[in-house]
Formats: structure tokens, C-alpha cells, sequence
């Protein structure tokens, strides 16, 4: 029992330090594809590490009293437990604890303690950053509810980790007409979530100086950054869990150790994918203003989200 | 690990994440875009322009300074953290350079603020301004570039020189000066 | 000993009425009144089948009283459900009085006598085993309100309050009325049914009917403008307690006086009935456009009234369902409800009792004037947004897997995106109010204040950390209905869905906590005031005269697209109907001019016809 905790908890930090470690990677990766498509050299890929030691080890860091600090806690904290509830490559840590609903709640925790950080700043640069990042919140959410709603209502489970299971023996929910649409609205929505261009609204460098995160420096930024980088992880690992079976290629139980090694494999290959697409767009929008943004997915993807529905509809009925 | 060594990391770091805040006030500014964009590409030493000071490491003022930019450019400094670095891009840091005889544009920056390196020219080249960008990394991988213990050691003269150039009456430049003898 | 408790709040409330120079006796007298309703629902717990331990019974009350009176018989008796609903509203009640007294000033003792009157009536309403006690302690509940309205000296609140009560206590009596002409009893119990027309209408008129006191659309038109222009204390025990006896009245009428069997024979929609999901849905657009216009508010009160329309949405969506998992998810809600929207009422009334200002621009920067106010209000927001670091998760959770069982697919998006609109308009009052820039040097609020703020808020980390013991709480009264209660241990809620471990999210949460901990104390760091602040070099000196609070037109965006939407909203359909009434008041107005002259015209003209009848006659 005991040794079972101890095994559990390790297992645990591991996954949360390879999420930290994947996604400072990403951003690497990110930056790197951004600047080969500009046709520049670009950053070495494993920058995303060196700019966060280089902020942990800045020599004065500068707060804004004790609800300034809680975005930090909050955000890095929030995130790392956001990430223990998904299930990684058929590795389900505590998702058998939460379900999906769970989830979304979860990643509403490190966005509230930065926004907490954000205003008690008191810099009117960050509370418009703010605004602009819970309206994008509200704008991406409607499309991306309704489509897990359907899955759902078609997998007849809220779990994460029961929808992972109906899709193994590579029966993957982009298999199914419904959710190939289905997955090409998520995948909008995402990009709004991860904050790429044209949906990087809220951060805005040129307009309001990087928004919420002005007034952030040293270790808070580099909490706030690890925070970020974490998300992408977060975010598109619930993308392929919804719609590309979480990666599972191999069953477990009939080939052991190689199985799990196989998995974390198509996982990692298949986040990468799923980030590549949005870096990918990244790299060659403009940007939105925000009511566009928000029209773009209530009229739009959230149109064609409605369309799933109905089709999921007609098929419950029968 | 000894506190010596995880310093030279630090160092060795972040002289590989150099954020940059530009302080655009002159024309140096206009060849910034070339050194950033795809012709001179300084992202692959790490080197990204950020948007507040908060999180910036290096300051870079292009070009002249009028005494109300200067006033801007010290509390931006001041907002920065610490280990900052100051590169002052052309000649008008340096000695004023074609602003020489202007009554109102300060002629050396180092007077206001420690300067970790210039960058000569009217204006540099884009290969100048990269040149600088590498000796300052080895600077401050050698722990040569130490402009921000300067400010902190020389905090009340610098602030005395700003003082002096923020007051525009004669009166008030007599009242620091006096100052300083007492 | 039941009318003996009655008539002891009664004689408190005349006592305190008489101590009206002396207003903070008077609510310390309130205060200890207020207590014995509390005392008195945890005496009956056993009583509805709970095992609470034994030194918690306080008085010994028999379960059930019948009191004749000649010609009717007055049934009052406990039961499971009111048990329940009298837990809410007597924990919620001496909150609201302990506030007040350091907050009210003026004209204390007909406040508090007022206050203890709507509590006598919400007692009534919550034990009636008949019609006609539930009627008249409802209009004692309703009136009593109304004279606390009437404190607010407010035109537009007084009025919309007296045409709204009046509406709904019309359509409670005319659903009575109907319901006493088809089953010929006053008696809940007695009521047998028929599943034909005349019962839908009458149950169709009840609902509505006590959807006025439940806010639900389009009957929230009065609640925006009471709940912004009464005091605090009052709107915290309005929405937080008296709303919930609209949903009580709902719950007793559909599933206990009517009966679920009657409800499925007028039709089921994948096993729900068509009444049933009609509420749901209603519940589901209250949920939404109460979150809208939330959003859009920038007076705090009025915000926190929108935002109240749209959480009690959410109750009605549960009732409707009316699966074991939507009942429990329901009465879940109401209890956060209950105890959220009192602590942020409050505190509301917290931050004008030391600023005097209720517009969220003109605030700013309280959070670390009033600290421990800004942690209350914290909490209440967590619950109100649903975050899962208080209770709030758990009932939101519940609604929807109960939608999802029901493959409700329309009303669960609707849902989820009301429970992100509550994240925008949260975040309005915690930045507009307590982050910021500090505009004002106040105090910390008084501790009595404080006190019923943070005992309010207690409830909500309790049935956080053991949300079973909600679930075992609500166990009598789904057993009470037929309903097998939902599988639960202290901290783990299982549906044939998904399960939900709080003990797991907790345990999570602080390890996560540790380790940004580890990463946060790894510099020193210094605090500086909000005026270093990064605004492209400006020193800040310069700007002394200008706000740097961004608070004004938060969500300015936000309303240019949805402000066509709402700019034909509930209030202007009311009003053309006002109109309607109105061109028949004015016909009415041709004969009744008010001339002593035409009066006796008439009388002349009366008699000459009496006479002239007489004579063909």
C-alpha cells in the first residue's frame, strides 16, 4: 500500500517534469519553425531551457505585495495538477480521479491566479490584457464545449480516460465523419487557447506591451513562462486525446514495457504535430482585434459545431 | 555545486538569452529591423526585442538624447532588473555627435547611467551592431560587464548628474552643487 | 412547543421593533432570534432520518402540528425537503442579521422586526402540510419583504416588487384555485390526481408563479432593480435565502403535491418529461442571459443581482431533469447558492459601509486595504465560477453529468459557456474592486462583518474537502421521493459516467503548490508600490490627476456585440403589456372621473332605471 504511494507520487513528478522539460522543447521548436519559415537561422531549440534559468537566476525580482506572488503559485501549480488529471499516452496518473468536466474547470485555476497577478499590478496595459484573455476565453469555449458535449453524448462517458479506452485498437474519433469536422473546430479553438496568431489577442506585444504579463519579470515571469510552455503540453495532449485515441498504439497489457515506450513515442509525435500546425499558422497571420475574434467563433466555428450536434442528434434519437 | 560555479552558469545563461528593450529616440532605430529580420538575424544568438523593461536584460538607447527623453530613459532603467546591461548605439551617446552644440540634448550617456558598450558610427552598420551584441556576451561571460554594480555603487552621483541636467534653472544646478560641498 | 417558537419570534421581533433608538441592541436581540430557527432545524434532524450526534438536539419539537381553527384545518409538519431548505435559510438568516448590526442605522427596529417576520413565514412555508398555510405564510413572507423594499425609498424597486408580487401571488392563488376544483382538498397529502389539462394549467401557473420568487426569465425583471437599491444585509437573505422558496415551492408542487407519474403521462422526452425539460430549458436561457447581462453591469449591486439570476438558473435546470444526480447536483446548488451570493452581498455592503461607492470604475485596489474581505470575496467567487477549490465544482459538476446522462445536448453547452461567462464578470469585481490601483485609504471592515462573512464562506471549503457529506445530507429527501440516492463515499462522488475525487484534486493541488513554491523562494525578491509601474517611461508623478484603473467599460467590446441582442430584453415586453393594462385603465378611468357630479349622476340615473324596472316590472 505504502510502497504503491510512493511509487504513484514518483511516477507523478516524473510525468510532471517531462511535461515542464516537453514543453520548454516546444517552445524551442516553435521558435525555430517560426523563424526558418521567415528564412531566417533561428534560435537553437533547446533555447526554451536557457531563457528560463536565466529568468530564475535574475538577481533582484520585483513584486507587487502578497496577491501579486499568487500568480505565480497559482500558475505553475495549477498547471502541473491540470496535467497530472489528463492521461498520457494511455498513462492515466489520477484521471480516473476527474473527469473531463474536471479538466476544464482545472485549467480555469492557473489562468485565475495569473489574472490575479495580472491586476493586482495595477498596470491598465495588463487589466486590458486581462480582458481581452477572458473574452477569448468565452469566445473559443462555446465551439469547443458543444463539440466535447458530442463526444460525450457519443462515447456515453464524461471521462477522459474512458473516451481514450473506446478509441484503442487505433479507433480514433477522427475516424468518424462527425468528429473529423469536430476536429478541425477543436482545432481552431486551440489555437485561440494557445495563443497563437491571428488569436494572440490578449498578448499583443506592439499594442499593450505583452498585456497581462507587463508588469512580470525575473521569477515570476519565469513561472508564468513555464506556465505557458506547460499549457501547450496541456492543450494539445487533450486535443489528442480527444481525437487521436491519446497516442495508444500499443495495448499495454499484451506487450509490456515496449508498449509504453511506443506510446510516449506517437504521443510525443503526435503533440508535436498537433503544435506544429498552430505554430505553423502562427507564422503567417496578422492578428485579429478582439471582437472579430469573438465573432469569428460564435458565427463560425461555433456554426459548424451546431452542425455536429444536430448529426450526433439524429443518430441519439435513432 | 559552489556559489561560484552556479554563478558562471547564470552567466553563461543568460549571455544566450540577451531580451532587449530599445529605446528608440533617434534614428538609430531604422537599423534595428534589418538585425532583427531574416538579412543580419540576431534570434540566433537568443537575442529577442521584449516590450516592457520589466522583462528585458539589455537596454539598448538608439540614438540622441533630449533631457526630457533622459528623464524616460532613467526610470526605465531603474524599472529594469538586475544583472542589466546598457548598450549605447551611435555616436550621439557617445559625445553628442552631430547634436554637439544642442542646448537641450545631453552629450555622454555615462554620465546618467553606466554603459556596459558603444557602438560607434553614424549610424552603425547592421554587422557593428551584431559585433557589439558578441562582445558583450563575452563580457559577460568573462563577468567584465558589471554596468548595473556601477549604478548601485555610484547611485548618489549618478543621480546627482541627473539631477543637474533635469533642472533647468541656474539656481537649482547651484543648489545641487552647493549640495555637494556640505 | 412549534407555536411557542413562533410566537417567541414574534414577541423578539415586537421587542426589537420597541428598541428602535438603540439600533445595535436591537440587533443583538435580532441576532439571538435569529438563532433559534437555527437551533430549532438542528434539533429535527433526527426527526428526517440523519444521524446527527445526540447533544445537537437542543429542543425536543414534536414532528407535526395541526392547528383548526374552525373552518379549516392548519397542517404544519416536517419533512425532509423543508428540513433541508430550513437549514439554508436558517444558517443564511443570522449571517445577514450579524452583519447588520454594525451596518444599519437607520430606522433599526422596524429593519430587523421586518427581517424576523420574512423568516416566520419562510418557517410557515417550509413545514405547510396544506394550502391554505402555505398560502398565507407565503403573502406574510411576500409582505414582509415589501416593507423591507420600501426601506429603499427607491420609486422603480417598490414598484416592480409590489407588480410582481401581486402577479405571482395571483398566479399561486388561481393554480390553488384550479387545483381545489379538481381534487376538492386543501390537503397535500389527501390529493389525488388526474393527469388531464386542468392539473397542467394549474401546475403551469404555480411554477410560474414561484419562478417570480426563483427569478427565473422573463420573471427577473424585478430583481435587478431590488436587490441594487435595498440594504445589503437584506439583499443577502433575499437572494441568498427567500429565492430559494421559490425553488422549494417548485420542488414540493412538481415532485411531491402532483407527482412524477403525472408529469410523464403529459409526455417524456428521453425519459424526462416535457414539463420537466420546458424548466430545464427555461433554466438553461436564465443561466445564460443572466450571465450576459452581468457581464454588462457596472454597478456592483446590480451585477451581483444578474449574476444571482443566472446562478439560480441553474437550480431550475436540476429540478427539471429530476434524476437522483440532477436533484442532488440541484439542492447542491442552492446550498452554495445560498451561502456564495450571501458572503458577496455582504461584502458588497462591506466595501460601501468604508468607501460609500458602489460603481466598480470609482473602486479600486481594496485587496490590500481590506484583506481579509478580499479573501471572502475570494472564496465566494471560487464557488460562484465553479473552480474546483471550493464546493461551488461539485454542484456544477453534478448538473452536468446529469444533462449528459440524459443526452441533453443542447442545454450542456449553454451551461458550460454560462459557467465561463461567470469567470468575466468575477473577474470584473475582483479587479474593479480589490486589485488594481488604490484609490481610496481605508480600513479593514468590522469585525462583526467580517465574521458572518467568513462563517458564510466556511461551508463552502467543508463540502469541498467532503462533498459525501453533502450527498448524505440530500439522502432523506431522494429517498423521500422514490429516488435511489447517488453513490458517494466522504470525498468521492461515483455516477455511471465519471467519478470525482475531491481528496485526489486536493492532494494534487497542494503538491503542485509545493513545488511553485520551491521555484518561488528559490530569489529574494522586493515589493514596490503600484505607482513603479512600466507606462512606456511616463513617471508617474506626471500622472497623478489621471486613473490608472482600467475598470471603466471593462467588457467594452463585449457589449458592442452582444448590446443588440439585449436592447429589447425582458422589461420592454413587461412594459408593452403595461401599456395593454393601461389603455384598459384609462377606459376604466371614462366612468370613474372622480367628480362628485358625475358620481351622483350616475346614482340618479341608477335609481331611475330601479324605478323604471320596477314600474314595467
Amino acid at each position: 500500500m505504502v510502497m504503491n504511494i510512493i511509487t504513484s507520487i514518483l511516477v507523478m513528478s516524473g510525468m510532471v517534469a517531462l511535461g515542464f522539460a516537453i514543453g520548454m522543447l516546444f517552445n524551442g521548436i516553435a521558435r525555430k519553425v517560426v523563424a526558418r519559415i521567415h528564412n531566417r537561422v533561428g534560435p537553437p531549440v533547446y533555447q526554451g531551457y536557457i531563457d528560463v534559468f536565466k529568468l530564475f537566476s535574475k538577481k533582484t525580482n520585483i513584486s507587487h505585495g502578497w496577491i501579486f506572488d499568487l500568480a505565480a503559485l497559482f500558475s505553475v501549480g495549477g498547471i502541473a495538477l491540470t496535467f497530472l488529471f489528463l492521461p498520457v499516452a494511455g498513462v492515466s496518473m489520477l484521471s480516473g480521479e476527474g473527469d473531463l468536466f474536471l479538466i476544464l474547470y482545472l485549467i480555469a485555476i492557473p489562468a485565475l491566479g495569473f489574472a490575479l497577478g495580472a491586476g493586482a499590478s495595477g498596470n491598465p496595459n495588463a487589466a486590458v490584457g486581462m480582458m481581452r484573455a477572458l473574452m477569448m476565453m468565452l469566445a473559443y469555449e462555446l465551439p469547443i464545449a458543444m463539440v466535447i458535449v458530442a463526444m460525450m453524448v457519443y462515447y456515453n462517458t464524461t471521462s477522459l480516460a474512458g473516451i481514450v479506452a473506446m478509441q484503442s485498437n487505433l479507433k480514433w474519433a477522427i475516424g468518424i465523419p462527425p468528429f473529423l469536422i469536430g476536429a478541425l473546430v477543436a482545432d481552431m479553438a486551440l489555437q485561440g487557447m494557445l495563443m497563437e496568431k491571428p488569436f494572440d489577442i490578449p498578448l499583443a506585444p506592439h499594442e499593450i506591451a505583452t498585456g497581462p504579463l507587463v508588469e512580470f519579470g525575473g521569477k515570476h515571469l519565469g513561472s508564468i513562462i513555464l506556465y505557458k510552455m506547460m499549457g501547450t503540453v496541456v492543450e494539445t495532449t487533450l486535443f489528442v486525446d480527444l481525437f487521436l485515441g491519446g497516442g495508444v498504439v500499443l495495448n499495454v497489457n499484451q506487450f509490456g514495457w515496449f508498449a509504453y515506450l511506443v506510446n510516449f513515442i506517437v504521443w510525443f509525435v503526435l503533440i508535436l504535430v498537433v503544435f506544429l500546425i498552430a505554430v505553423i499558422i502562427n507564422a503567417v497571420f496578422p492578428r485579429f482585434r478582439i471582437e472579430q475574434a469573438l465573432k469569428f467563433y460564435w458565427k463560425y466555428d461555433a456554426l459548424v459545431a451546431l452542425f455536429i450536434l444536430f448529426w450526433i442528434f439524429s443518430g441519439v434519437m435513432v | 555545486m559552489r556559489q561560484e560555479d552556479w554563478s558562471k552558469l547564470a552567466r553563461i545563461m543568460s549571455k544566450r538569452s540577451l531580451w532587449m528593450v530599445h529605446f528608440c529616440t533617434g534614428c538609430g532605430a531604422m537599423e534595428m529591423p534589418p538585425v532583427l529580420t531574416s538579412r543580419y538575424d540576431m534570434e540566433r544568438f537568443g537575442m529577442i526585442s521584449m516590450a516592457t523593461p520589466r522583462q528585458a536584460d539589455v537596454l539598448l538607447v538608439t540614438g540622441y538624447l533630449a533631457v526630457k527623453t533622459l528623464k524616460r530613459l532613467v526610470q526605465v532603467y531603474e524599472q529594469m532588473r538586475d544583472p542589466k546591461y546598457v548598450v549605447g548605439f551611435g555616436s550621439c551617446t557617445i559625445n553628442g555627435g552631430m547634436y554637439w552644440d544642442s542646448y537641450n540634448t545631453i552629450k555622454d550617456l555615462s554620465k546618467y547611467m553606466p554603459v556596459d558598450i558603444y557602438i560607434a558610427g553614424c549610424m552603425p552598420r547592421p554587422e557593428a551592431i551584431i559585433d557589439a551584441f558578441l562582445k558583450l556576451m563575452d563580457m559577460i561571460d568573462k563577468g567584465e560587464a558589471t554596468g548595473w554594480k556601477k549604478y548601485h555603487k555610484y547611485y548618489k552621483q549618478y543621480k546627482r548628474n541627473q539631477k543637474m541636467a533635469f533642472s533647468y534653472r541656474l539656481d537649482e544646478v547651484k543648489d545641487i552643487e552647493e549640495g555637494d560641498g556640505k | 412547543m412549534l407555536v411557542e417558537i413562533f410566537i417567541t419570534m414574534l414577541i423578539l421581533a415586537l421587542v426589537a421593533a420597541a428598541l428602535n433608538k438603540y439600533p445595535k441592541i436591537s440587533g443583538i436581540v435580532t441576532f439571538f432570534a435569529s438563532l433559534i430557527p437555527f437551533l430549532v432545524v438542528i434539533s429535527w434532524s433526527q426527526d428526517i432520518g440523519l444521524s446527527f450526534p445526540q447533544f445537537l438536539k437542543f429542543f425536543t419539537l414534536e414532528k407535526s402540528l395541526n392547528y383548526n381553527i374552525g373552518i379549516a384545518t392548519f397542517m404544519l409538519k416536517i419533512t425532509p425537503l423543508g428540513w433541508f431548505f430550513l437549514l439554508l435559510l436558517a444558517s443564511a438568516f443570522p449571517m445577514a442579521i450579524l452583519f447588520s448590526i454594525t451596518f444599519i442605522k437607520k430606522n433599526a427596529g422596524g429593519f430587523y422586526a421586518a427581517m424576523i417576520t420574512s423568516m416566520i413565514g419562510s418557517m410557515g412555508i417550509l413545514l405547510a402540510q396544506d394550502i391554505l398555510s402555505f398560502y398565507m405564510f407565503w403573502e406574510i413572507m411576500s409582505w414582509s419583504i415589501l416593507a423591507l423594499v420600501m426601506r429603499s425609498h427607491d420609486k422603480k424597486a417598490i414598484m416592480s416588487y409590489l407588480s410582481f408580487g401581486v402577479l405571482s401571488a395571483m398566479l399561486i392563488l388561481l393554480g390553488i384555485m384550479l387545483l381545489y376544483s379538481e381534487t376538492g382538498t386543501f390537503v397535500f397529502s389527501e390529493m389525488g390526481f388526474m393527469a388531464n389539462n386542468t392539473t397542467l394549467i394549474a401546475l403551469s401557473l404555480l411554477v410560474s408563479g414561484f419562478a417570480v420568487k426563483g427569478v427565473l426569465v422573463p420573471m427577473h425583471v424585478w430583481a435587478p432593480y431590488v436587490y441594487s437599491r435595498s440594504e445589503e444585509p437584506f439583499v443577502a437573505f433575499l437572494s441568498g435565502g427567500l429565492s430559494k422558496l421559490g425553488y422549494f415551492a417548485m420542488i414540493l408542487f412538481m415532485y411531491s403535491v402532483v407527482g412524477i407519474s403525472v408529469l410523464n403521462s403529459w409526455g417524456t422526452f428521453r425519459d424526462v418529461s416535457i414539463f420537466g425539460y420546458t424548466l430545464a430549458f427555461i433554466g438553461a436561457l436564465t443561466a445564460f442571459i443572466g450571465t450576459v447581462l452581468a457581464i454588462m453591469q457596472d454597478d456592483l449591486r446590480k451585477l451581483l443581482a444578474y449574476s444571482s439570476i443566472g446562478q439560480l438558473g441553474y437550480i431550475a435546470i436540476g429540478i427539471g431533469i429530476g434524476t437522483p444526480l440532477a436533484m442532488t447536483g440541484a439542492l447542491f446548488q442552492a446550498l452554495n447558492h445560498t451561502f456564495f451570493k450571501s458572503a458577496l452581498f455582504l461584502a458588497a455592503g462591506a466595501v460601501y459601509y468604508r468607501t460609500g461607492k458602489w460603481k466598480i470604475s470609482e473602486l479600486g485596489g481594496l485587496g490590500y486595504k481590506m484583506p481579509f474581505t478580499f479573501l471572502a470575496v475570494l472564496f465566494a467567487i471560487f464557488a460562484l465560477a465553479g473552480i474546483p477549490i471550493t464546493s461551488g465544482f461539485a454542484a456544477k459538476w453534478l448538473l452536468y453529468e446529469a444533462a449528459i446522462q440524459k443526452k441533453f445536448l443542447f442545454i450542456t453547452p449553454i451551461m458550460l459557456i454560462a459557467g465561463v461567462g461567470a469567470f468575466l464578470y468575477s473577474y470584473k469585481i475582483l479587479y474593479g474592486v480589490f486589485l488594481g490601483e488604490p484609490r481610496h485609504n481605508v480600513k479593514e471592515a468590522p469585525l462583526s462583518q467580517l465574521a458572518a462573512m467568513w462563517l458564510l464562506v466556511l461551508p463552502l471549503i467543508i463540502f469541498l474537502i467532503f462533498p459525501g457529506w453533502f450527498v448524505d445530507l440530500t439522502s432523506p429527501i431522494l429517498k423521500w421521493y422514490g429516488l435511489m440516492p447517488i453513490s458517494h463515499t466522504p470525498y468521492t462522488i461515483t455516477t455511471s459516467l465519471a467519478a470525482y475525487n475531491t481528496l485526489a484534486v486536493i492532494l494534487a493541488l497542494i503538491g503542485g503548490l509545493i513545488l511553485a513554491f520551491a521555484l518561488y523562494f528559490s530569489k529574494p525578491q522586493k515589493v514596490v508600490p503600484h505607482t513603479d509601474n512600466y507606462l512606456a517611461g511616463e513617471p508617474p508623478e506626471l500622472y497623478e490627476h489621471i486613473s490608472m484603473h482600467a475598470a471603466s467599460k471593462y467588457y467594452e467590446p463585449f457589449d458592442e456585440v452582444f448590446y443588440p441582442f439585449f436592447k429589447r430584453g425582458a422589461e420592454m415586453c413587461w412594459m408593452a403589456i403595461l401599456k395593454f393594462v393601461k389603455i384598459l385603465g384609462e377606459g376604466a378611468r371614462a366612468i370613474y372621473t372622480g367628480i362628485v357630479n358625475d358620481y351622483s349622476i350616475y346614482i340618479l340615473i341608477f335609481f331611475l332605471l330601479l324605478v323604471g324596472w320596477w314600474l314595467i316590472w
